[in-house]
């Protein structure tokens, strides 16, 4: 739900009950004070008949007026003076009105007599109708206005709020790129920024320290493979081996090289997070793909693939470096996940390439897939070639996406436009 | 063939400097950039081997440094650095080749051959070897005077071979030689066999001895005499 929704709805709803309480405590003072005053001009009218008796020793006239009527009836004692609520026939328009009575004994010579003293209410009705209809009126248009101001206060107060958040959403660890200062007079939206910012730099600190020891710690490790790697060189040349020994300085070699090309791949990937691979230069990927394969020809032939490919000339300004690492990931897995005898085909055109293969495995999981170190079980790879190739991707623009479908493995690397 | 290495790490300039010490060749080392400085201020190379990151100096400054004083000797620079910076500079201010640490001491071989061939022979390049004359202008081999056809891949295994002639190369070595990176994919390294294979019978059927053996599963050796 919105600020602006559910701070809307508390407002309103608040004034609304509060308007609504007003509302009916009002209708009841004014009732009770208009009936107060009729009762008071009733108790008048009392007056004036006790003192007519009293002057003339008879009762008074009835008379009768449109909005009042005074009753004489005999009565055998006196009774109790009572006010009443009652109704009232109107003379002219001959309706029922509303109407205040008040019931009195009065005694003339021996003889006592009641007396109604009657006064419509007609016109405090309408009075009480009148300000119930501006009261309602009120209530309307204070809620149109709180409408209209919150709506208004919230999206002008609020604005630096939502300025640092859509640059919150935006962050991105490996760009170079900090937080932009929102400017606010307000304290808790300063505050805010102050602490986004210091965080999204405590963030990029760590992140460039991390990222600078993996560089580091990788440039470090190369010297110390060197020196195994030149020192089984030399040792080869030392005599004869038995097949035990053989073997066992093989896998000595082929350990080394995968630590060589692990050490490698960090590093580059270091590099290309860190925008450090900045060259550029025409390219023609049709024939970065055709030398490729014809490289790999022995491989595909060793496991007995099928590759098809459908290229066209794709000329492209960007890093050869990074181009024939992108290349030689994707078809190197389409030829290291497939299986004896399958299939892989390459197209390519203006606007994208895809490298489709057939596989063991089913659909690979799309959020692992680009994780370092994310890598099938049968895998010898090392499991930073899609890392590395979405980052590649990344960096010049370019989408990269996996599709499963009908059992084979698509990667579609869309050009950028 | 007369080399310096500039390189302080001990273990690897040991390890270079007995690969490349044999008879008719000389191999001199340097551990540091004043030392380096001295030698090459003396004695002049066929090819320098160059570290890049050395004790109190950088292996670039040396490149100036012969630059400057327009020494002909070759330039290989090794380096951990895989940087491409480096690698343009380096090529940039003059140097020959760039090799990446780590290496095999068989490819840092085949490419100081490569070197030292191209500063010797001028444009003109030719590599003989007993029967073996190869035109490595027009990459073509000739045994007893009579052509051969090579594939690009055997006729790059041949120059391996003839620059480590006497030498163990494994067949790790040959495989990232001739497939670079792409050779992690490989399960085993049995193509090689059936390209050596056919690079054996290629120079034997032209009347060539049959020079390549293979060296206790290890890899193979080219028996140079």
């Amino acid at each position: 739900m919105k600020l602006l929704t559910r701070y809307n709805r508390a407002t309103i709803a608040i004034t609304t009950i509060i308007m609504l309480v007003a509302g009916i405590a009002y209708y009841f003072t004014i009732t009770t004070i208009l009936s107060k005053q009729v009762d008071k001009a009733l108790e008048v009218e009392e007056h004036e008949v006790h003192d007519f008796v009293l002057l003339n020793r008879k009762l008074p006239q009835v008379f009768r007026t449109n909005h009042q009527t005074i009753l004489f009836a005999p009565a055998n004692s006196p009774g109790k003076r009572k006010f009443v609520d009652t109704v009232y026939r109107d003379i002219k328009d001959d309706e029922l009105e509303p109407a205040r009575a008040l019931y009195t004994f009065v005694k003339v010579e021996d003889k006592y007599y009641r007396v109604i003293v009657v006064q419509s209410k007609v016109e405090n009705e309408d009075l009480i109708k009148v300000i119930f209809m501006i009261t309602l009126g009120l209530i309307a248009g204070l809620l149109v206005a709180l409408f209209f101001l919150n709506r208004v206060i919230l999206s002008s107060l609020w604005k630096p709020f939502y300025k640092v958040l859509g640059q919150l959403k935006s962050f991105n660890l490996a760009e170079n790129s900090s937080i932009q200062n929102v400017h606010s007079n307000i304290d808790e939206f300063r505050e805010l920024d102050t602490a986004v910012n210091l965080m999204a730099d405590r963030v990029k600190d760590d992140y460039f320290a991390l990222k600078s020891f993996t560089e580091n710690a990788s440039h470090e490790l190369m010297t110390p493979i060197s020196v195994i790697n030149s020192k089984l060189d030399t040792f080869v040349q030392t005599g004869e081996f038995s097949d035990q020994q053989s073997k066992l300085l093989n896998d000595i070699y082929s350990s080394v090289s995968k630590l060589t090309r692990l050490n490698k791949s960090l590093l580059l990937l270091a590099k290309i997070e860190n925008r450090l691979i900045a060259d550029k230069q025409d390219l023609n990927l049709k024939i970065l793909i055709e030398e490729l394969l014809n490289q790999l020809d022995d491989l595909v032939a060793g496991r007995q693939l099928v590759v098809e490919a459908r290229l066209y000339d794709k000329p492209i300004k960007a890093s050869l470096l990074l181009m024939e690492v992108l290349i030689s990931n994707l078809i190197s897995n389409a030829i290291r996940h497939n299986k004896p005898g399958g299939f892989i085909s390459i197209e390519l055109n203006h606007l994208k390439l895809k490298v489709s293969n057939s596989g063991v495995a089913g659909k690979l999981n799309m959020q692992d897939m680009f994780r370092r170190f994310q890598k099938s079980a049968s895998s010898d790879g090392i499991g930073l070639g899609l890392t590395i190739s979405k980052q590649i991707c990344d960096t010049y623009g370019f989408n990269f996406e996996y599709v499963f479908l009908n059992e084979v493995h698509h990667f579609i690397v869309t050009f950028a436009p | 063939m007369k080399l310096l290495v500039i390189e302080d790490e001990a273990g690897l300039r040991e390890s270079i400097e007995a690969y490349f010490t044999e008879e008719g060749s000389v191999c001199e080392t340097a551990s540091d950039y004043n030392s380096a400085i001295a030698k090459v201020n003396l004695y002049r190379y066929d090819c320098i081997i160059l570290d890049i990151t050395l004790p109190n100096g950088s292996g670039l400054d040396i490149l100036k440094y012969l630059k400057v004083e327009q020494h002909t000797d070759g330039i290989l620079i090794i380096s951990a650095k895989n940087s491409l910076d480096d690698r343009l500079n380096g090529l940039d201010l003059g140097a020959d080749d760039y090799l990446t640490k780590p290496f095999h001491l068989s490819e840092l071989r085949a490419r100081v051959a490569a070197i030292v061939r191209r500063k010797s022979f001028g444009g003109n390049n030719r590599l003989k070897f007993n029967e073996i004359d190869i035109d490595l202008n027009a990459r073509e081999v000739n045994v007893n005077l009579s052509p051969i056809k090579l594939t690009p891949k055997e006729y790059a295994l041949l120059l391996y071979f003839l620059a480590n002639k006497g030498k163990v190369v494994s067949k790790n070595a040959i495989a990232e030689h001739l497939w670079g990176d792409s050779i992690d994919i490989a399960d085993n390294f049995d193509f090689i066999y059936s390209h050596i294979k056919n690079l054996r019978k290629k120079i034997i059927e032209a009347g060539g001895n049959d020079y390549i053996q293979a060296a206790y599963g290890m890899g193979y050796k080219f028996i140079g005499a």
